[in-house]
């Protein structure tokens, strides 16, 4: 397995392959707590707010929503306290990258989350992992008190004013947790139900304050983007996606692992033929679903001789997402019907009962899978597929709906020929049919 | 909500709206139906059955007009294709697991599911596949559960949540496989069965009524529940002459209590039809005799001499006429009058269990009724115990702090369940709240009060303060603890806190349905007390009229001072102690059986209606009384009419002055009666007398530290909750059953082991 940076100098994965990554001593001689040092020697917080801002750094979490503009949301007169809660319940099929951020450089997460807190104000500060990352609690746990014993964390950091502490919290495993207003239920210790927006969590997340919730790549991005400038951490990426991203890339590839690229890296087709080696076997690529699972399938066809630019603009022009950079490719051998089946009866297992057409609909939608797989497909399903997912799709309380309607409804736009092969006799109409309706 | 107005279009046509107004309200309003199942009016938002979609301009999706706050320039799309697909997707989601055999459920006929699914459903169904099955359940005796049915609104769980404060039910599992349970399995609550009312499908079902009757069999009769003082409307579902089951839900009857009741007026009706109901008159000829059933005419031939030979042997004052604070207004006032005007005896009173006369003789500001309580903006609770003796009251409190942001303080010797909602919980010592009123009702005591009550002075001048600073109206609430000098303070407290600039409303907290109807009609001011009397008997008083029948408390240590009359006549639903030496006993009408009125602690005066014929032989209270004055030569007049009972009322008793039947026929909009308030007066006789009690009480008193159990005083059997077998399992603790697949009455014997004794009253 592969980890490393492609294209760019190493930011995220800069200490990640070093021995004792983890220990603040290798942290420290490699840069690390120079930006919190910068920060407290003389920026104000709307500075630091002011660099993120012009470093163009939108949410790795998937959403890739403006960093900047959401920790700006935040209301500086409430009398109320903040909090900086870190998303690091990573449950997006496909995705591991925020795992070996924290496994392997834990300071650098707690020196971007102290970044923020000063920014933001906040006191107290929350670490949610999922359920499934226990060990990462002991790691992180082994780092915050490394910290708290070289005054970088608890009161008077660095002989400041500024005081702050950090604690971990693990869910219990579930995927909705991932969802920010859900994970701020979780932590609260309440059932993880997504919550209404608005109000936001900016205004009333965690016990009714003002919140920031960030995923973990984001707020290790946070300390080199205070070191070097926002505009030159922008410059590394695109206009609008400033900075490297970091992909989890698996599936069948010769080098399977975690690549950091610069945003706007071009071609897709060169990274997986060259920097990830090639299609395992000397197979053929048949697919890529390029940014976790939620996000829309690409075909080959779409990929080859294509140039497509890896960033969130490009992989939108693509017909895809960025997501949460969860790079999942797959070879001829794959059929789209079964790696579908799979992805819904994930989405079932996970909807979280609150709203009708989520927990219902991918309920009824895996019983009509399972039904097909068993050769008992019927002609009209797929019509009752697309039906079902267009039924919960924008309808849905929260996101997960949606993330589960968007790649069924991509996989049997793209794929029409895999489904067709479970629903003979076939009245199914294909993709050109469909848009000569 | 502002007054400020602001202009919304809603298909096309404008209109005016409150600012701040929310959109499936507004729509309704205007007479756009929208469907939902989640929304529920005060309860949180919950936006999850996705049902009332409507189309906002300038919003990219579908929009929840639930949780939708109207605002200026708005455009909405109510009814639209788009729109109606997805309402019908919802439901066919809905219905997707859930069984369709509604000939078989409980709430086939009035599920809003079924009706939803009438105007949203589709006609075939595209969901071939099997469902997902759960066996049917036990929650507790009275709760049964269907989980299948379940379409995850959660009513139930805010319900349990925000009405009771109990949380007794909550949601398990994730996302298909989310059912509705409880911690262990069993139901360990106050039992209100609110969560069996709000359920919009068969989920949750009433144990004691389930596959006994369908919907549409029964006749629903909107009436005034006859157990405590809150006087909640419920709808009584009889069949053929008989109780089948109450409801408070909103299709049928829609009074103060919304789709509130709580175990007793919802459950603890079974005693209407009860075999142990009195049948015929009966008369014991010889003392020391049986009773011998009788027929009517005998029977009050037999009462009128009794009475007629007590009233020649020891005159009119040896005659007591004793009502109960359960009858109804026409009947209570049949007995005053007859009372007063034919026998002509001072000694006549109600059997309540403490009398409101000091506080209604010395009233000076208006009584809260519950809808007062619940937008009140503080609350002061002195004594009493509304979560277990008046439950509604008690809901309309959690309310007011949990979403009306009011302050609570509460002043008690028991730290009661309702304490965990106070801003300020008093913890005083036992039997000390005459204290508290004395230090409200003037802060030069507050150093005395404190020291006897064992709280510190400065939670008493906090508790002052926060009344000073109230922005809205002050309520002060208390139950029978204090005395009646102190009733007379609190009477007078509204003057104290009008001169602040404060409006403080009243709100007793008497014991049963009709406490306040039997202080209006006066039956309250006679010489006597009730315990007094029973003193008296054998000796100034020598013949009794009783309708109902002694409290526990009033015969204890006085067994037998009912055996000293040389005559008594009761009138009951039941054999009692009372009529254990009863020469005559008349059958009387239970409130199912009557036309009359209650007033509640509120002053709302509501309708009692006709449900079924009388039970048996069994003739409604103010009849028998009319019916003994006759045969003593005088004719009251009544025309064997309630309402021109009521009528008489309203001529005679100031309060009810101008009212009749008809302007009462709205339970939506309830009346209150006037009580007469006085002028400000010198109260110095009163609180100097409660001073000198205080100084007299201990300095070291020991306090009560355990918080009394759920169903303390709910589960408590008496003649009435006695009748409902499944009472008898929550007042032996509610053991959970080896089984939860049939009801627990199949699998626990209520024997004499476990089945507690009636104690009388309720």
């Amino acid at each position: 397995m592969f980890i490393g940076a492609i294209g760019c100098e190493p930011l995220q994965l800069k200490r990640v392959n070093l021995e004792h990554s983890r220990t603040i001593d290798v942290y420290k001689r490699n840069g690390g707590y120079d930006a919190i040092k910068k920060v407290l020697g003389g920026m104000s917080p709307d500075d630091v707010i002011n660099e993120v801002k012009k470093s163009a750094l939108r949410g790795r979490g998937g959403a890739g929503f403006p960093t900047g503009m959401k920790w700006s949301f935040v209301p500086k007169d409430s009398p109320k306290p903040k909090y900086v809660v870190c998303n690091a319940d990573e449950s997006e099929p496909g995705t591991f990258k925020d795992r070996y951020l924290m496994e392997r450089d834990p300071h650098m997460l707690i020196e971007g989350m102290l970044i923020a807190a000063y920014a933001l104000g906040a006191r107290i500060n929350y670490i949610y992992t999922r359920g499934e990352y226990r060990y990462l609690i002991n790691i992180m746990d082994a780092a915050l008190d490394e910290a708290r014993s070289a005054g970088l964390l608890g009161e008077k950091i660095l002989g400041t004013d500024f005081s702050c502490d950090i604690y971990t919290h693990t869910g219990a495993g579930a995927y909705i947790c991932g969802e920010e207003t859900a994970l701020l239920s979780s932590l609260e210790g309440l059932r993880g139900h997504p919550r209404m927006k608005p109000p936001f969590p900016a205004v009333s997340g965690l016990y009714a304050c003002p919140t920031v919730v960030n995923n973990v790549e984001t707020l290790t991005a946070v300390p080199d983007i205070i070191k070097m400038g926002g505009e030159a951490y922008q410059k590394l990426g695109t206009e609008k996606s400033g900075g490297t991203k970091v992909w989890s890339v698996s599936g069948h590839v010769n080098r399977p692992g975690v690549y950091e690229l610069p945003m706007g890296y071009v071609d897709m087709e060169k990274f997986i033929m060259e920097d990830c080696q090639g299609i395992l076997n000397d197979k053929k690529l048949k697919a890529v679903i390029p940014g976790g699972s939620s996000v829309y399938i690409m075909p080959a066809a779409d990929i080859t001789g294509k140039g497509v630019r890896m960033d969130y603009e490009g992989l939108v022009a693509a017909g895809s997402m960025v997501g949460s950079g969860g790079f999942i490719v797959m070879d001829e051998t794959v059929d789209v019907f079964e790696s579908t089946k799979n992805l819904i009866e994930f989405y079932k297992h996970e909807s979280c009962g609150w709203c009708t057409p989520c927990r219902e609909g991918t309920d009824w939608l895996v019983k009509v899978f399972k039904r097909i797989a068993r050769g008992e497909g019927r002609p009209e399903d797929a019509q009752l597929i697309l039906d079902l997912c267009d039924n919960i799709e924008g309808k849905s309380f929260c996101p997960l709906g949606d993330a589960a309607a968007w790649p069924i409804q991509s996989a049997i736009k793209k794929f029409p020929e895999d489904f067709k092969r479970h629903l003979a006799p076939l009245t199914m109409q294909t993709e050109t049919e469909v848009a000569a309706d | 909500m502002s007054t400020e107005l602001i202009k919304v279009t809603i298909n096309g046509k404008e209109f005016q709206v409150a600012k701040g107004a929310r959109l499936i309200d507004v729509c309704r309003e205007q007479g756009f139906n929208i469907p939902s199942f989640c929304y529920y009016a005060d309860l949180a938002l919950q936006a999850s059955c996705r049902m009332c979609l409507v189309r906002i301009e300038k919003m990219p999706k579908l929009q929840t007009s639930c949780t939708i706050t109207c605002t200026d320039g708005m455009v909405v799309t109510t009814e639209s294709e788009e729109i109606e697909k997805a309402q019908r997707a919802m439901v066919e989601f809905l219905l997707a697991n859930h069984p369709l055999d509604c000939p078989i459920c409980d709430r086939g006929g009035e599920c809003e599911l079924q009706e939803m699914a009438f105007d949203w459903g589709n006609l075939e169904e595209r969901f071939t596949e099997r469902k997902n099955a759960q066996p049917e359940k036990y929650l507790s005796p009275i709760v049964a559960n269907d989980p299948q049915r379940c379409i995850l609104c959660k009513r139930c769980t805010r319900v349990c949540d925000e009405w009771m404060g109990e949380d007794a039910i909550e949601a398990g599992g994730r996302g298909a496989n989310t059912v509705i349970g409880t911690f262990g399995g069993w139901l360990n609550c106050s039992e209100c069965g609110n969560c069996i009312e709000v359920c919009p499908t068969g989920t949750l079902l009433d144990a004691t009524y389930r596959h006994q009757a369908r919907p549409w069999e029964l006749q629903q009769t909107v009436t005034t529940c006859t157990y405590c003082s809150d006087g909640c409307q419920e709808s009584v579902g009889s069949r053929a002459g008989e109780v089948m089951r109450v409801v408070a839900r909103d299709r049928y009857v829609n009074g103060h209590n919304g789709e509130f009741l709580c175990i007793k007026g919802r459950f603890a009706h079974t005693f209407i039809n009860d075999e142990t109901r009195l049948r015929t008159p009966m008369i014991r000829y010889k003392k020391g005799g049986k009773l011998i059933p009788a027929t009517w005419d005998e029977a009050v031939k037999f009462a009128t001499r009794g009475l007629d030979k007590a009233a020649e042997a020891h005159g009119a004052n040896s005659i007591a006429v004793v009502g109960s604070p359960r009858l109804t207004n026409e009947s209570l006032y049949a007995l005053k009058k007859f009372a007063t005007e034919l026998v002509g005896t001072e000694n006549y009173t109600a059997t309540d269990a403490f009398s409101l006369s000091p506080f209604f003789q010395n009233l000076g500001g208006q009584i809260a009724t519950h809808r007062d309580i619940r937008h009140a903006k503080t609350i002061v609770l002195i004594g009493g115990e509304p979560e277990e003796l008046q439950p509604f009251a008690g809901k309309q409190i959690r309310q007011a702090v949990r979403n009306g942001g009011a302050k609570l303080v509460i002043i008690n010797s028991t730290p009661i369940r309702l304490k965990e909602r106070a801003t300020q919980f008093l913890h005083i010592n036992p039997e000390t709240e005459d204290a508290a009123v004395l230090a409200i009702f003037n802060q030069a005591h507050n150093e005395l009060a404190a020291r006897k009550m064992g709280v510190q002075e400065t939670e008493l001048i906090e508790l002052r303060r926060t009344i000073t600073n109230t922005e809205g109206d002050v309520v002060i609430m208390f139950g029978g603890e204090v005395s009646a000098e102190a009733q007379s303070l609190l009477a007078q407290m509204p003057y104290l806190f009008n001169k602040e600039g404060r409006r403080a409303l009243l709100h007793p907290l008497p014991l049963y349905n009709n406490s306040v109807g039997a202080t209006d009609m006066g039956l309250m001011y006679g010489k006597l007390g009730a315990t007094e009397m029973l003193d008296a008997a054998g000796d100034s008083v020598h013949a009794m009229y009783v309708a109902g029948s002694f409290l526990p408390q009033h015969l204890t240590g006085r067994e037998d001072s009912l055996g000293k009359l040389d005559f008594l006549v009761v009138q009951e639903l039941f054999e009692t102690e009372t009529t254990r030496f009863a020469d005559v006993v008349f059958p009387a009408a239970s409130f199912a059986e009557a036309d009359g009125t209650f007033t509640n602690s509120g002053g709302l005066v509501q309708r009692v209606r006709q449900t079924i014929p009388p039970v048996n032989q069994s003739k409604q209270d103010w009849v028998i009384t009319a019916q003994l004055s006759k045969e003593l030569g005088v004719d009251f007049g009544f025309q064997m009419s309630a309402s021109a009972v009521f009528g008489e009322i309203a001529e005679r008793i100031p309060a009810y002055a101008g009212l009749r039947y008809p302007l009462l026929k709205d339970e939506t909009n309830p009346v209150q009666v006037k009580h007469a308030t006085i002028e400000q007066r010198d109260l110095s006789q009163e609180s100097e007398a409660i001073r000198a009690r205080v100084e007299k009480m201990s300095d070291t008193a020991t306090k009560i530290n355990a918080t009394p159990p759920v169903g303390h005083e709910l589960f408590k059997i008496g003649t009435l909750t006695d009748k409902l077998p499944q009472m008898h399992l929550l007042a032996s603790g509610n053991p959970k059953p080896p089984t939860l697949a049939v009801s627990p009455l199949y699998q626990i014997t209520v024997d004499a082991g476990m089945k507690r004794e009636a104690i009388g009253g309720d």
